[in-house]
């Protein structure tokens, strides 16, 4: 035991030496405020993304450093600062605190709740600008990221670390792939960790997903971060980085992480304004110049790790809004080079009730068949190809009547391939039922079953395998190829099923 | 008018490092409003670079060490009761802390992000 009069003697040498630490400080005089973006004198010894601290506590960080001056982006209101009023930095980057405690809670870009829930400790401050992890850290992505919905699985796989660019015009259902991927992770033994970070968009529609992931039981494992339409555009301009850098917390744990930037259109136009007010010079479609850097920088922090660095993933899914199905465009044609692939959705797809709306032709994974189960590899090897055939001799056959037998039964096959791809919304299948569907339309086992009644069948099917052939869907289920025993089964099921089915 | 040229003037309105107020009349004069405003500016930081501000509870006689510390600036003492104990030293944009309220301040930062 030791010594009660050494412990106080112990504090007491403390206390002679207590308080001979100097702090040095770096102050300045605000100069200008302009919209959120404030221009201040001093700040000599100011870094370039430091945080800096207002008079009343407000929070900003260096944008821009001049020859006197440094212009700094303000997060929080900007009316209450003044010019004349001090400001000083505080050496250190901006951060946000990150913990397991941020699971199923919304906040904002700082870390700020933005629920009714009891307030979130502090934990570990994760910088918001990092420089991705290096070539020797990373290995190629190999696992697949599910997410349940069958044309995508199937055709555009998605692996894990991955980057994979959901593009389309407004109301195609982009929002409802990465809602449908979240709510998928669900069925994972070990969920995928599911990061949800809304730009710019209406706090309604933020709290319709919200209530959507929570009836589903998928807020467990997620996070919201929170830049609404009417946050400031600093705040909008740092949410994407506030998502990836709580997403590189879980990653140092060596968990997989999915990130969805919903989305980065809007993140372009917040960076813009930004700009134009910092007067940087403007380029094409008055972007800066640096708007390629803003994506590549945020999208390069997707990774996956090598073992020795923990194994962890981080996938992406950036979200891109277009005007009338231009992918052509300045934001769109940026992101589509930067990603690993693109899920392309368009209108008129959605309107003729192909849904979800993913053409085909136009979309690609550039991990291709690595980032899939050799249960899915094999039962929809051809069927891109088969598609592609399709709607080719589809464009074709408008112009003659008489086709051959050998064109007429591609033609039918085509159809019932873009049928069966049909799924509702918040409806994410399990591998064995996607591969089942497949398996029934690609082996012809469904080519006398009309068109109309393929939605019903299918799902009658699915029941009916749940209750009778369990033991196929098990199968089914070990992501090995299935064995010629399985696929036999499955055509004794469907035959049998067709006898019951009306 | 730019700003460089702003600067050439505030640094042509000193003689001998003191501010010559014929220059300053003259200048003065000849600014448009919102480049006069520029040129007040300029002339407030450069005398804020010029000087040193001592700040500290008790009214310090010990001044000519920071003249000695600081030859060329003007030192400029405040009494500040708010700091408790020890000296706030701020040249132009730096800021040298050896006080108790800084130490508490630090405590209690502390206390604050660590504990609820």
């Amino acid at each position: 035991m030791i010594d009660n009069d050494k412990i106080i003697s112990e504090l007491e040498k403390k206390l002679m030496t207590y308080g001979g630490s100097s702090k040095t400080q770096n102050i300045g005089t605000v100069v200008k405020n302009t919209d959120g973006v404030i221009a201040a004198s001093g700040l000599s010894k100011a870094v370039m993304g430091e945080k800096v601290i207002f008079k009343d506590g407000e929070i900003g960080t260096i944008l821009n450093l001049d020859e006197d001056s440094a212009s700094i982006i303000l997060l929080a209101d900007a009316s209450s600062i003044k010019e004349g009023d001090s400001l000083k930095t505080s050496g250190q980057m901006l951060g946000i605190d990150v913990s397991e405690e941020l699971l199923g809670r919304v906040i904002d870009p700082l870390g700020n709740p933005l629920d009714d829930k009891p307030k979130i400790k502090k934990g570990k401050s994760m910088p918001l600008e990092k420089i991705a992890a290096g070539v020797t850290d990373r290995e190629p992505v190999s696992t697949p990221l599910k997410t349940g919905i069958k044309a995508i699985d199937s055709m555009i796989p998605i692996g894990r670390g991955q980057r994979e660019l959901i593009i389309g015009d407004r109301q195609t259902g982009k929002t409802a792939i990465a809602i449908d991927t979240i709510i998928n992770q669900k069925s994972n033994k070990e969920p995928v960790i599911c990061i949800y970070v809304a730009i710019g968009q209406k706090r309604s529609t933020i709290a319709q997903v919200i209530d959507r992931l929570s009836s589903e039981g998928a807020l467990s494992y997620s996070i919201i971060v929170c830049a609404s339409a009417s946050d400031p555009a600093a705040l909008q301009y740092l949410a994407p980085y506030a998502g990836i850098a709580i997403a590189e917390y879980f990653l140092e744990k060596g968990k997989d992480v999915l990130v969805v930037f919903d989305d980065l259109t809007k993140h372009a136009w917040a960076y813009r304004q930004i700009s134009l007010v910092l007067r940087r010079p403007a380029g094409r479609e008055a972007y800066p110049g640096d708007v390629f850097y803003l994506h590549s920088r945020l999208l390069e922090r997707s990774v996956k790790l090598n073992k020795e660095n923990g194994g962890g993933s981080i996938t992406a899914l950036p979200i891109i809004e277009t005007q009338a199905n231009d992918i052509s465009a300045y934001i769109p044609t940026n992101v589509i080079s930067i990603t690993d692939g693109q899920i392309y959705l368009q209108t008129d797809l959605f309107n003729v009730g192909i849904r979800p709306a993913i053409n085909v032709g136009q979309s690609v994974s550039r991990v291709g068949t690595s980032a899939q189960t050799p249960t899915i590899k094999s039962v929809s090897g051809k069927m891109k190809l088969e598609l592609a055939q399709y709607r080719e001799l589809a464009a074709f056959a408008q112009f003659g009547s008489e086709l051959d037998q050998q064109t007429q039964k591609q033609l039918d096959r085509g159809k019932r391939l873009t049928e069966i791809l049909k799924q509702p919304q918040y409806a994410p299948l399990t591998e064995n039922l996607e591969a089942l569907s497949i398996y029934a339309v690609t082996s012809g086992l469904m080519d006398d079953i009309p068109l109309e009644s393929f939605q019903r069948f299918e799902k009658d099917i699915h029941d009916f395998a749940r209750k009778h052939y369990q033991n196929v869907l098990e199968a089914l289920s070990t992501g090995e190829k299935p064995t010629e025993q399985t696929l036999k089964q499955i055509k004794k099921m469907v035959e049998e099923f067709k006898k019951r089915f009306e | 008018m730019n700003s460089k040229k702003i600067e050439k003037l505030v640094l042509a309105s000193y003689s001998d490092s003191f501010l010559n107020q014929k220059k300053v009349n003259k200048i003065s004069t000849l600014l448009s409003k919102s480049d006069f405003k520029k040129y007040i500016n300029g002339l407030r930081l450069t005398e804020k670079k010029k000087s040193l501000i001592v700040s500290s509870p008790i009214k310090n006689s010990d001044l000519k060490k920071f003249e000695k510390l600081f030859p060329n600036k003007k030192i400029i003492f405040k009494k500040d009761p708010k700091l408790m104990l020890g000296v706030r030293i701020v040249d132009n944009d730096i800021v040298y802390e050896f006080t108790l309220k800084n130490s508490l301040d630090k405590i209690l930062n502390y206390i604050e992000r660590n504990y609820d």
